[in-house]
């Protein structure tokens, strides 16, 4: 094992929530609401489907392979070549992956608050701050998540409190005005983000002995369903059919805010708590992206390779796309196959080849992952 | 879990092994494992480690050439019942002498049966309460040095050593770093025996163990560690006391310099063990299962493993109200973040989110700021910067002069400040607010820390906004995340979360509902009382 | 992994940070900014937009009221505020015309109150609210106006009792008497296009010879992004009623009983809409609710009376419902446009029968059938029970 740290599947719950929040909830109110429309709120209910699906292909292998990350278990399952041409692929995926969240975290920085700032600088100083966590290694990871998730939450349910008084019912009705199809259909994109829950399979590797991983899954998935809900629910109630036109319904949302006169224009408070959460999940993804290339390339201790990719992270971030809109295109058209095909096909495929070829511990997992090790 | 050393440090020690095998030697035997009358280390430390010969004169020139131009080593020649001739060694200002007078020397010299053994002869005249028999010089010299007596007495190979220390210390004062309103006044002074004994005074259990180290190669300071057998995990006994002997240096002259060698992360701004002069905290955190380490000369004693919570804990929290302590406790928590951020929020606020302050605000600002000629960063900086120098001139200053330092300090250079439009009103408030927040920490190396680490927060502020003092948080919190105090997560019982902890750290839970000890590492006594205590009155007196 | 606050590393970090400093992006000194705090736009005669704007000026405020140290350009109002116009193409072509005159960063982070100018309003104002809801800094809860003169002669105008115009606007339409209609609901009510947008008047007041106040004062119907029509003040009472706004107000009835006035305080309004479609014909019933307290009574009733309040409500009832089809009147069948929500009503009960009037809701909305129905009680006397100022005898029971 790389990764000498151990943690528990309550840290492993708060490292996932906020990876799979943090920019969903910037961007997926706007995008639900272009299929949805007034259903939006429905749609994360079904996409959260797609994660329980995806967390359990990850425990499903995992428990075959214990203690192994998907890079080191495709060699076994399917032969030494193919799985290390899998395990490029997913590499490469995580590294382009990581990009767009760089970018999509600079552009929103640069688009709503500093507008004169370089994108490299937002984005460098996001890379240098997460690239000390991920030489932490995953128990710094999840104590910073552990710290860090309990003020996202509880900022985030301030806001959606504060918001109440504007909120108009009215928008929500009617229901279902034309079946479930819209919904189903805005459940697409949000789906995407709920694939990402397959990062669980670099985490399983390094969790406790004997803690409840579904229980956790399930927490997770659950809770960034509820979050996604009342996210959806509450910039329908406050815009209504205008939620698709801002870029950040949730940002726009937030400028709204007043207390007593006082508390006005909390957006960049709001920032600020956000860029919590993507801190957490981009070190995650950059943690995946660093174990993954050190297992590719068997290199002993990541450590050292953490920096030169963080380095690269930074220009591939450039490289992505050129501008916000080109970004958004990529996210509603061709990413949800992207990530379908490395999130969902690759590990169906692997768990069936394992099936068939009886790699791997079956039943007593504890027994022959003993054997293994 | 195994409690994890710092690598560096256990790699220099392996170095030092190959290099020099006798040096190594040596340092472990300077250690004394042993808290009791009889030394049975007496075979150690090869040059000075002969036996006592039982030529009176070869003794003494022995003695006389090892403490060669010591003026304050004091021999007195005397005859034992005007017969055997003895020589008493003490060291002047060490020894209580009128004791040494009345209970050794005359009814020694006034022995009149002599026939018997000299040993017993000692025992039944010598009225010292301690009394030892000592067989090398090497430990002639260490009963010496620790202001007990010793009598040669000649035909006989070995010396004795009697206990009449006295010494000018201090007197048990209330705690200066650490005042309460309501609970114990006493406070550690610089005599280590004195220490000991208000620990022993609170905790009478044969439980308590006090371990003994000589630390220091010209000080031969010693260093206590002291732990509830049964409480505290034995890995973490273990590994303070191999921490402890592995110290190689001249001087110890506070328990600081014991804490830098000990620590788990040295570059860390923040304290990994707890200073502090109050036995009873040290009292409470020998029963939650935790280490104590007291050090020769110096008023603190450190304990250790300590959490980032326990440095926000006042002792006072647990001798009030619960609800009482619980909302100070908050109090606490709420200025601690504001002396760490505020300035940084005014820089960041006041030049990049300035739509956050409300409109009638930002307009009284832009006034008091019009005659400012410096950025708002500029500006906190220099009053923060001020504010420190003037806080560290007050400190060590005599008290008096101090007083007059803040009074300067605060009223006339913030009051000229701003009237030569130097700084702004607002910004002088920001400041007073931080400094009064900073003092709220209980734990002075916590706050200095905090109040250090803000510098930093600024700056950062000044380049990228809100989004710069949330990176800087998170800088920090990593870092914590990232430390460990012998082997505990230095954030912990937050992370790793132990829910059951929690009530210690978010509120002040009440005594009886803290029926089970903190959990630190590998297997520990889990319950400190018994459930159920909540009082009532219908529990009634018969129960 | 306990390693990265390596001395030297830290060191090294704690180098650059002069070097980002030197690069301050983003760091405006709060004092190097113009604080818009109102903005107007209007047309001009060529057809561009003409963008007006107050500006804190901080050299008022401090020191007592001296009247220097104006910005210049064409408006002087006072000590708090100056004010500075410009033309261009697009709201901020302006903009960066204005800033040309201005030594200071514009900063609209600030602004409060939009006016709009009624020749602008008559043009069309959708494509100028997009710069508002798009540029970082504009609040999306500033308070939208419209104005009858030029947005700029507003913006002259000194209040006495708050520091500028922004200021008064705000509060004015914070005091509820008029609509308080923010960018938001603006913004909504453009995007939804079944839906008109209703917005108050801000008007300069001349009532005292010599000195030039503000005020609220009826509203201004938007159809499609165009002004097409006003509700004066006894008709924008009836609006607040129709759309629920009604927060504080005030009913004055002439009792049939006495000669006199009586006035009503109404604490309690609430509002319900009902749509219903019978046999293709379409209703709305709107229940109304409310609570009110006699403020002022001018005259001999004994407003103790249960039978005389019985009387009273009956003919407040009157008077409110009255009010209400008369404001729905011209909103139906002049206007015809639906600035009260009918379609949202109805798009929630009925969605298959709105899919067909969709296209066309303008004719529907105008053809439906209202029925108001008031429900009025008087629930407190105020302090005094029987009229003041009248003998015993004379009180009529």
């Amino acid at each position: 094992m790389i990764e000498k740290g151990r943690i528990s599947a309550l840290q492993m719950a708060t490292l996932l929530y906020p990876t799979i929040i943090a920019t969903a909830i910037l961007l997926v109110p706007a995008i639900t609401g272009e299929y949805a429309k007034k259903d939006m709120w429905l749609s994360p209910i079904w996409a959260s489907l797609a994660g329980l699906f995806v967390i359990f292909l990850a425990v499903k292998l995992e428990q075959r392979f214990p203690e192994q990350t998907i890079i080191q278990y495709s060699g076994t399952i399917t032969g030494k070549l193919i799985g290390k041409l899998i395990g490029v692929l997913i590499v490469l995926y995580y590294f382009h992956a990581t990009g767009i969240i760089l970018l999509e975290y600079g552009n929103f920085v640069i688009g709503s608050f500093l507008p004169r700032t370089p994108l490299l600088i937002v984005i460098g100083s996001m890379v240098l701050v997460c690239g000390l966590a991920v030489r932490g290694g995953i128990e710094v990871m999840a104590r910073t998540a552990q710290v860090l998730v309990p003020f996202v939450i509880l900022f985030f349910t301030l806001i959606m409190i504060l918001l109440t008084p504007e909120l108009n019912l009215d928008n929500l009705f009617p229901v279902m005005e034309y079946g479930l199809k819209p919904s189903l259909k805005g459940a697409i994109i949000p789906a995407s983000w709920f694939l990402q829950l397959f990062i669980i399979a670099f985490i399983l590797p390094v969790l406790k002995k004997g803690e409840k991983i579904g229980k956790a899954g399930i927490l997770t998935v659950i809770t960034v369903m509820i979050t996604l809900v009342i996210t959806n629910l509450v910039t329908l109630l406050l815009f209504g059919v205008i939620t698709t036109s801002f870029t950040y319904p949730v940002m726009e949302a937030a400028r709204f805010i007043s207390v007593a006169d006082f508390l006005q224009h909390l957006e960049s408070v709001v920032m600020a708590i956000w860029v919590a959460g993507t801190f957490i999940k981009v070190s995650l993804f950059y943690y995946v992206v660093v174990i993954g290339t050190a297992q590719v390339l068997h290199i002993s201790d990541f450590r050292p390779i953490v920096l030169p990719i963080g380095l690269f992270l930074t220009v591939l971030s450039f490289w992505t796309s050129s501008s916000l809109q080109e970004l958004e295109q990529i996210l509603i058209t061709s990413f949800p196959f992207y990530d379908f095909f490395v999130l969902i096909i690759i590990p169906m495929l692997l768990l069936v080849i394992a099936k068939v070829r009886k790699k791997g511990a079956t039943k007593n997992r504890r027994n022959k992952g003993k054997v293994k090790k | 879990m195994k409690i994890r050393r710092p690598k560096p440090l256990v790699s220099k020690v392996k170095l030092k092994e190959t290099l020099n095998p006798n040096q190594q030697e040596k340092e472990n035997n300077e250690v004394h494992a042993d808290n009791t009358v009889n030394a049975n280390s007496s075979n150690k430390r090869k040059e000075n480690g002969d036996i006592v010969s039982s030529d009176l004169s070869k003794n003494e020139e022995k003695i006389r050439s090892i403490y060669k131009n010591c003026s304050d080593v004091i021999y007195r020649t005397f005859y034992i019942g005007n017969k055997t001739k003895a020589l008493l060694i003490y060291i002047e200002g060490l020894s209580n002498e009128q004791e040494i007078e009345e209970s050794v020397l005359s009814p020694l010299m006034n022995e009149r049966n002599m026939g018997t053994e000299i040993q017993s002869l000692m025992t039944k005249t010598v009225s010292a309460p301690n009394i030892k028999e000592v067989s090398t010089y090497i430990d002639c010299v260490n009963e010496l040095s620790v202001g007990k007596t010793v009598i040669f007495v000649s035909q006989n190979s070995s010396a004795f050593s009697v206990s009449l220390t006295k010494w000018e210390k201090r007197a048990i004062e209330q705690p200066e770093s650490e005042s309460v309103v309501r609970g114990p006044r006493e406070g550690f002074i610089e005599d280590i025996t004195v220490n000991t004994s208000l620990l022993r005074r609170r905790i009478r259990s044969p439980k308590l163990k006090m371990v003994r180290y000589l630390v220091g190669k010209y000080s031969e300071t010693s260093v206590v560690i002291a732990y509830v057998d049964g409480l505290a995990s034995e890995d973490l006994i273990e590994e303070v006391k191999r921490r402890v002997k592995r110290i190689d240096i001249d001087g110890i002259l506070d328990s600081g310099t014991v804490e830098e060698f000990i620590e788990d992360h040295p570059y860390s701004p923040f304290p990994q063990t707890l200073a502090t002069e109050r036995p009873d905290v040290v009292t409470a955190n020998l029963l939650e299962g935790r280490v104590a380490i007291l050090v020769e000369g110096s008023p603190f004693s450190l304990i250790a493993p300590i959490t980032f919570y326990s440095l926000l804990q006042a002792s006072e929290d647990y001798y009030g109200r619960f609800l009482i302590g619980t909302a100070l406790r908050w109090l606490r928590y709420i200025f601690l973040v504001i002396s760490l951020l505020l300035p940084s929020l005014y820089v960041a606020v006041l030049t990049f989110h300035q739509e956050m302050i409300p409109t009638s605000l930002v307009i009284s600002i832009i006034g008091s700021r019009e005659q400012v000629p410096f950025p708002a960063i500029v500006e906190v900086l220099i009053m923060e910067i001020t504010f420190e120098a003037l806080r560290e001139a007050g400190l060590r200053l005599p008290k008096q002069v101090g007083s007059a330092v803040s009074i300067v300090g605060a009223l006339v250079i913030g009051d000229a400040a701003v009237s030569a439009g130097i700084v702004s009103p607002p910004m002088v408030i920001v400041v007073a607010i931080t400094g009064v927040a900073s003092f709220t920490i209980p734990r002075y190396s916590a706050a200095i820390a905090l109040r250090m680490l803000r510098f930093p927060i600024v700056i950062l502020a000044g380049i990228l906004g809100l989004l710069g003092v949330m990176l800087g948080i998170i800088l920090i919190i990593v870092h914590l995340a990232s430390l460990r105090s012998f082997g505990v997560p230095y954030l912990s019982p937050m992370a790793p979360m132990q829910a059951n902890e929690m009530k210690d750290v978010l509120i002040r839970a009440p005594l009886w509902k803290l029926n089970k000890r903190p959990h630190f590492t590998g297997d520990y006594n889990e319950y400190r009382q018994a459930p159920n205590q909540k009082p009532n009155p219908s529990k009634g007196g018969d129960g | 992994m306990r390693n990265y606050f390596k001395p030297g590393r830290l060191l090294l970090l704690i180098c650059t940070f002069p070097f980002l400093l030197s690069g301050c992006w983003d760091r405006i000194e709060i004092n190097d900014m113009a604080i818009i705090v109102a903005t107007g736009i209007d047309l001009t005669d060529e057809g561009e937009v003409e963008l007006s704007v107050q500006i804190v000026n901080p050299q008022g405020l401090g020191s007592s009221g001296s009247g220097g140290g104006q910005l210049g350009g064409s408006g002087s109002v006072g000590t708090m505020v100056s004010l500075e116009k410009a033309t261009g193409k697009t709201i901020y072509d302006a903009r960066s015309k204005l800033q040309e005159k201005v030594p200071r960063s514009l900063f609209l982070g600030h602004n409060r109150v939009i006016l709009i100018g009624e020749r602008l309003a008559k043009q069309g104002i959708k494509q100028h609210v997009d710069f508002f809801a798009r540029h970082p800094f504009p609040r999306i809860k500033a308070y939208v106006f419209v104005t009858k003169d030029k947005p700029i002669e507003l913006l002259q105008v000194n209040p006495d009792l708050e520091r500028s115009t922004a200021e008064a606007a705000r509060e004015l339409a914070d005091q509820k008497f008029g609509l308080d209609v923010t960018l938001k609901d603006l913004l909504q009510m453009l995007a939804d296009d079944t839906r008109g947008a209703a917005l108050p008047y801000l008007l300069v007041d001349k009532e005292i010879p010599g000195k030039v106040g503000l005020k609220v004062n009826g509203s201004a119907i938007f159809s499609d992004g165009k002004l097409i029509g006003e509700l004066d003040d006894e008709r924008n009472r009836g609006l607040f009623w129709l759309i629920n706004k009604v927060d504080q107000a005030s009913v004055t009835i002439e009792p049939e009983a006495a000669a006199g006035y009586i006035s009503f305080s109404i604490i309690n309004a609430k509002t319900k809409m009902k749509p219903t479609i019978n046999n293709g014909k379409w209703k709305m019933t709107i229940d109304i609710q409310a609570d009110d307290d006699i403020v002022e009574n001018n005259t001999y009733l004994d407003v103790m009376s249960p039978a005389i309040l019985k009387k009273l409500e009956g003919q407040l009832e009157e008077t409110i419902r009255h009010q209400i089809y008369d404001t729905l009147e011209v909103i139906q069948k002049d206007f015809k446009t639906d600035v009260l929500g009918f379609d949202e009503a109805f798009h929630s009960h009925y969605p298959k029968e709105w899919a067909t009037v969709k296209d066309n809701w303008t004719d529907t909305f105008s053809e439906v059938d209202v029925e108001v129905n008031t429900k009025i009680s008087i629930s407190r006397p105020g302090r005094s029970t029987t009229p003041q100022g009248v003998p015993k005898d004379k009180v009529i029971e």
